[in-house]
Protein backbone atom coordinates (compact mmCIF):
# COMPACT_ATOMS: atom_id res chain seq x y z
CA UNK A 1 0.00 0.00 0.00
CA UNK A 2 1.08 3.59 -0.93
CA UNK A 3 2.54 5.45 1.76
CA UNK A 4 -0.10 7.86 3.97
CA UNK A 5 2.70 10.13 5.29
CA UNK A 6 1.99 10.43 8.36
CA UNK A 7 2.33 14.21 9.64
CA UNK A 8 5.16 14.37 12.06
CA UNK A 9 4.60 16.93 15.10
CA UNK A 10 5.78 20.23 13.65
CA UNK A 11 6.06 22.72 16.41
CA UNK A 12 7.12 25.45 15.01
CA UNK A 13 3.43 27.48 14.53
CA UNK A 14 2.96 26.88 18.28
CA UNK A 15 6.54 28.29 18.65
CA UNK A 16 5.72 31.11 16.89
CA UNK A 17 2.48 31.69 18.24
CA UNK A 18 3.88 31.41 21.52
CA UNK A 19 6.50 33.83 20.54
CA UNK A 20 3.61 36.28 19.76
CA UNK A 21 1.51 36.51 22.75
CA UNK A 22 4.47 36.78 25.08
CA UNK A 23 6.09 39.29 22.81
CA UNK A 24 2.84 41.58 22.64
CA UNK A 25 1.38 40.96 26.65
CA UNK A 26 5.16 41.45 27.29
CA UNK A 27 5.47 45.07 25.16
CA UNK A 28 2.05 46.06 26.39
CA UNK A 29 2.92 45.44 30.60
CA UNK A 30 6.17 46.52 29.98
CA UNK A 31 4.94 49.80 28.16
CA UNK A 32 2.37 50.37 31.01
CA UNK A 33 5.54 49.40 33.69
CA UNK A 34 7.15 52.49 32.05
CA UNK A 35 4.28 54.72 32.17
CA UNK A 36 4.52 55.26 28.03
CA UNK A 37 1.50 57.30 26.35
CA UNK A 38 -1.03 55.70 23.64
CA UNK A 39 1.45 57.17 20.55
CA UNK A 40 4.62 55.19 22.37
CA UNK A 41 2.84 51.75 23.64
CA UNK A 42 1.38 51.19 19.64
CA UNK A 43 4.92 52.03 18.74
CA UNK A 44 6.76 49.84 20.80
CA UNK A 45 4.09 47.09 19.93
CA UNK A 46 4.93 47.35 16.61
CA UNK A 47 7.49 44.70 16.19
CA UNK A 48 6.07 42.29 18.11
CA UNK A 49 3.07 42.72 15.26
CA UNK A 50 5.22 41.67 12.63
CA UNK A 51 5.77 38.08 14.38
CA UNK A 52 2.67 37.33 13.04
CA UNK A 53 4.11 36.76 9.30
CA UNK A 54 6.64 33.72 10.70
CA UNK A 55 3.49 32.97 12.30
CA UNK A 56 1.16 32.80 9.30
CA UNK A 57 3.94 31.18 6.95
CA UNK A 58 4.98 28.52 9.26
CA UNK A 59 1.09 27.61 9.98
CA UNK A 60 0.67 27.37 6.07
CA UNK A 61 3.75 25.18 6.10
CA UNK A 62 2.40 22.91 8.56
CA UNK A 63 -0.81 23.13 7.21
CA UNK A 64 0.55 21.46 3.30
CA UNK A 65 2.78 18.99 5.28
CA UNK A 66 -0.21 17.62 7.31
CA UNK A 67 -2.76 18.02 3.92
CA UNK A 68 -4.74 20.29 5.91
CA UNK A 69 -4.30 23.16 3.38
CA UNK A 70 -6.68 24.80 0.92
CA UNK A 71 -6.42 27.68 -1.27
CA UNK A 72 -9.54 29.13 0.58
CA UNK A 73 -7.75 28.71 3.89
CA UNK A 74 -4.90 29.93 2.20
CA UNK A 75 -6.91 33.43 1.01
CA UNK A 76 -8.12 33.94 4.33
CA UNK A 77 -4.57 33.79 6.23
CA UNK A 78 -3.25 36.56 3.57
CA UNK A 79 -6.79 38.69 5.37
CA UNK A 80 -5.90 38.06 8.11
CA UNK A 81 -2.32 39.76 7.81
CA UNK A 82 -4.00 42.42 5.98
CA UNK A 83 -6.70 42.97 8.82
CA UNK A 84 -4.31 42.76 11.26
CA UNK A 85 -1.64 45.24 10.14
CA UNK A 86 -4.93 47.85 8.76
CA UNK A 87 -5.74 47.42 12.69
CA UNK A 88 -2.76 48.85 14.25
CA UNK A 89 -2.02 51.36 11.46
CA UNK A 90 -5.36 52.37 12.60
CA UNK A 91 -5.44 52.65 15.98
CA UNK A 92 -2.23 54.48 15.43
CA UNK A 93 -3.24 56.87 13.29
CA UNK A 94 -6.62 57.23 15.40
CA UNK A 95 -4.81 57.94 19.23
CA UNK A 96 -2.35 60.62 16.86
CA UNK A 97 -4.98 62.70 15.44
CA UNK A 98 -7.00 62.54 18.76
CA UNK A 99 -3.72 63.54 20.57
CA UNK A 100 -2.70 66.63 18.63
CA UNK A 101 -6.23 67.93 17.00
CA UNK A 102 -8.56 66.73 20.28
CA UNK A 103 -11.33 66.77 17.67
CA UNK A 104 -14.73 66.97 18.31
CA UNK A 105 -18.14 66.28 17.09
CA UNK A 106 -18.19 64.10 13.66
CA UNK A 107 -14.86 64.11 13.43
CA UNK A 108 -14.51 62.72 16.79
CA UNK A 109 -16.64 59.57 15.75
CA UNK A 110 -15.07 59.20 12.86
CA UNK A 111 -11.86 58.74 14.16
CA UNK A 112 -13.34 56.43 17.02
CA UNK A 113 -14.83 54.44 14.52
CA UNK A 114 -11.91 54.15 12.29
CA UNK A 115 -9.93 51.10 14.10
CA UNK A 116 -13.15 49.08 14.08
CA UNK A 117 -13.10 48.99 10.37
CA UNK A 118 -10.36 46.32 9.95
CA UNK A 119 -13.05 44.27 12.05
CA UNK A 120 -15.24 44.65 9.82
CA UNK A 121 -12.89 43.22 7.39
CA UNK A 122 -12.05 40.49 9.57
CA UNK A 123 -15.77 39.35 9.40
CA UNK A 124 -16.26 40.19 6.08
CA UNK A 125 -13.12 37.63 5.20
CA UNK A 126 -13.95 35.13 7.88
CA UNK A 127 -17.62 34.91 6.11
CA UNK A 128 -15.71 34.37 2.45
CA UNK A 129 -13.84 31.38 3.87
CA UNK A 130 -16.82 29.59 5.18
CA UNK A 131 -18.38 30.22 1.13
CA UNK A 132 -15.26 29.73 -0.41
CA UNK A 133 -13.96 26.48 1.12
CA UNK A 134 -15.18 23.45 -1.01
CA UNK A 135 -13.38 20.89 1.28
CA UNK A 136 -16.52 20.34 3.86
CA UNK A 137 -14.28 18.59 6.81
CA UNK A 138 -12.07 21.77 6.86
CA UNK A 139 -14.51 23.88 6.83
CA UNK A 140 -16.96 21.74 9.59
CA UNK A 141 -13.48 22.05 11.71
CA UNK A 142 -13.25 25.52 11.28
CA UNK A 143 -16.75 26.86 12.36
CA UNK A 144 -16.21 24.04 15.11
CA UNK A 145 -13.15 26.20 16.03
CA UNK A 146 -15.37 29.41 15.96
CA UNK A 147 -18.39 28.32 17.70
CA UNK A 148 -15.92 27.45 20.92
CA UNK A 149 -14.43 30.63 20.56
CA UNK A 150 -17.56 32.13 20.83
CA UNK A 151 -18.88 30.13 23.58
CA UNK A 152 -16.05 31.01 25.12
CA UNK A 153 -16.65 34.96 24.68
CA UNK A 154 -20.53 34.84 25.89
CA UNK A 155 -18.80 33.43 28.84
CA UNK A 156 -16.27 35.55 29.60
CA UNK A 157 -18.06 38.79 28.61
CA UNK A 158 -21.38 37.07 30.83
CA UNK A 159 -19.48 36.49 34.02
CA UNK A 160 -17.24 40.04 33.58
CA UNK A 161 -20.33 42.01 33.31
CA UNK A 162 -22.23 40.27 36.49
CA UNK A 163 -18.40 40.83 38.31
CA UNK A 164 -18.64 44.18 37.41
CA UNK A 165 -22.31 44.97 37.84
CA UNK A 166 -20.98 43.98 41.48
CA UNK A 167 -18.14 46.32 41.24
CA UNK A 168 -16.02 42.94 42.39
CA UNK A 169 -13.71 43.79 38.47
CA UNK A 170 -12.64 47.11 36.68
CA UNK A 171 -14.52 47.75 33.58
CA UNK A 172 -13.26 46.13 30.37
CA UNK A 173 -13.64 48.22 26.91
CA UNK A 174 -15.76 45.81 25.05
CA UNK A 175 -13.29 45.98 22.02
CA UNK A 176 -11.78 43.20 24.14
CA UNK A 177 -14.34 40.47 22.30
CA UNK A 178 -12.01 39.92 19.41
CA UNK A 179 -8.92 38.80 21.28
CA UNK A 180 -11.12 36.65 23.23
CA UNK A 181 -12.76 35.11 20.61
CA UNK A 182 -9.63 35.09 19.20
CA UNK A 183 -8.01 33.13 21.91
CA UNK A 184 -10.60 30.73 22.09
CA UNK A 185 -10.10 29.57 18.28
CA UNK A 186 -6.71 29.29 19.08
CA UNK A 187 -7.30 27.10 21.87
CA UNK A 188 -9.75 24.89 19.99
CA UNK A 189 -7.18 24.71 17.17
CA UNK A 190 -4.36 23.54 19.57
CA UNK A 191 -6.59 20.63 21.33
CA UNK A 192 -7.44 19.44 17.73
CA UNK A 193 -3.79 19.18 16.85
CA UNK A 194 -3.55 17.67 20.09
CA UNK A 195 -5.99 14.83 19.74
CA UNK A 196 -4.36 14.52 16.60
CA UNK A 197 -7.10 15.19 14.31
CA UNK B 1 -21.07 4.83 10.81
CA UNK B 2 -17.76 2.35 9.53
CA UNK B 3 -16.52 2.51 6.21
CA UNK B 4 -14.22 0.41 3.50
CA UNK B 5 -11.96 3.56 2.48
CA UNK B 6 -8.35 2.10 3.06
CA UNK B 7 -9.09 -1.32 2.06
CA UNK B 8 -10.75 0.03 -0.97
CA UNK B 9 -7.49 2.14 -0.97
CA UNK B 10 -5.19 -0.12 0.03
CA UNK B 11 -6.77 -2.47 -3.41
CA UNK B 12 -5.37 0.15 -5.91
CA UNK B 13 -2.02 0.94 -4.10
CA UNK B 14 -3.27 4.56 -3.26
CA UNK B 15 -1.71 6.79 -0.48
CA UNK B 16 -4.22 8.82 1.14
CA UNK B 17 -2.84 12.12 -1.32
CA UNK B 18 -3.62 9.81 -4.36
CA UNK B 19 -7.08 9.35 -3.02
CA UNK B 20 -7.64 13.38 -1.80
CA UNK B 21 -6.28 14.02 -4.90
CA UNK B 22 -8.57 12.02 -6.77
CA UNK B 23 -11.54 13.55 -4.79
CA UNK B 24 -10.55 16.86 -5.05
CA UNK B 25 -10.09 17.27 -1.20
CA UNK B 26 -7.91 17.98 1.84
CA UNK B 27 -5.64 14.35 2.47
CA UNK B 28 -6.92 15.92 6.35
CA UNK B 29 -10.50 14.79 5.21
CA UNK B 30 -9.92 11.39 4.11
CA UNK B 31 -7.68 10.73 7.10
CA UNK B 32 -10.70 11.67 9.35
CA UNK B 33 -13.28 9.75 7.57
CA UNK B 34 -11.06 6.40 6.91
CA UNK B 35 -10.86 6.71 10.83
CA UNK B 36 -14.38 7.58 11.36
CA UNK B 37 -13.98 10.65 12.91
CA UNK B 38 -15.89 12.48 10.65
CA UNK B 39 -18.78 11.25 8.07
CA UNK B 40 -18.82 12.84 4.52
CA UNK B 41 -22.23 14.53 3.22
CA UNK B 42 -23.61 12.74 0.88
CA UNK B 43 -22.37 14.29 -2.19
CA UNK B 44 -18.83 13.35 -1.06
CA UNK B 45 -19.46 10.01 -0.09
CA UNK B 46 -21.67 9.71 -3.91
CA UNK B 47 -18.05 10.94 -5.08
CA UNK B 48 -16.27 8.47 -3.44
CA UNK B 49 -18.79 5.63 -4.47
CA UNK B 50 -18.22 6.81 -8.07
CA UNK B 51 -14.09 7.24 -7.58
CA UNK B 52 -14.58 3.16 -6.79
CA UNK B 53 -17.29 2.32 -9.36
CA UNK B 54 -19.31 0.91 -6.13
CA UNK B 55 -22.37 1.67 -4.31
CA UNK B 56 -22.34 3.57 -1.47
CA UNK B 57 -23.82 0.99 1.07
CA UNK B 58 -21.02 -1.41 0.04
CA UNK B 59 -18.37 1.19 1.08
CA UNK B 60 -20.13 2.67 3.95
CA UNK B 61 -21.71 0.54 6.65
CA UNK B 62 -23.79 1.00 9.72
CA UNK B 63 -22.25 0.56 13.44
Amino acid sequence: MAQDNAPVANHAPLLWGLAFVVAMFGTGFGARFAGLDGIWTMIVMLPPMLLLIPLIRSTERDGNFAGCSSPALKRYNRRGLIWSFSYVAALFFAISVNDWLKPEGPLLWLIAVLPALPIVYFVWGFYRYLVEETDEYLKMRYVTHALFGLGLLLIVATVWGFLESFKVVPHVESWMAVPVWAIGLGVAQIWHRVRGS
Amino acid sequence: MRNRLKVLRAERDWSQGDLAERLEVSRQSVNAIETGKYDPSLPLAFRIADLFGLPIEDIFLKD
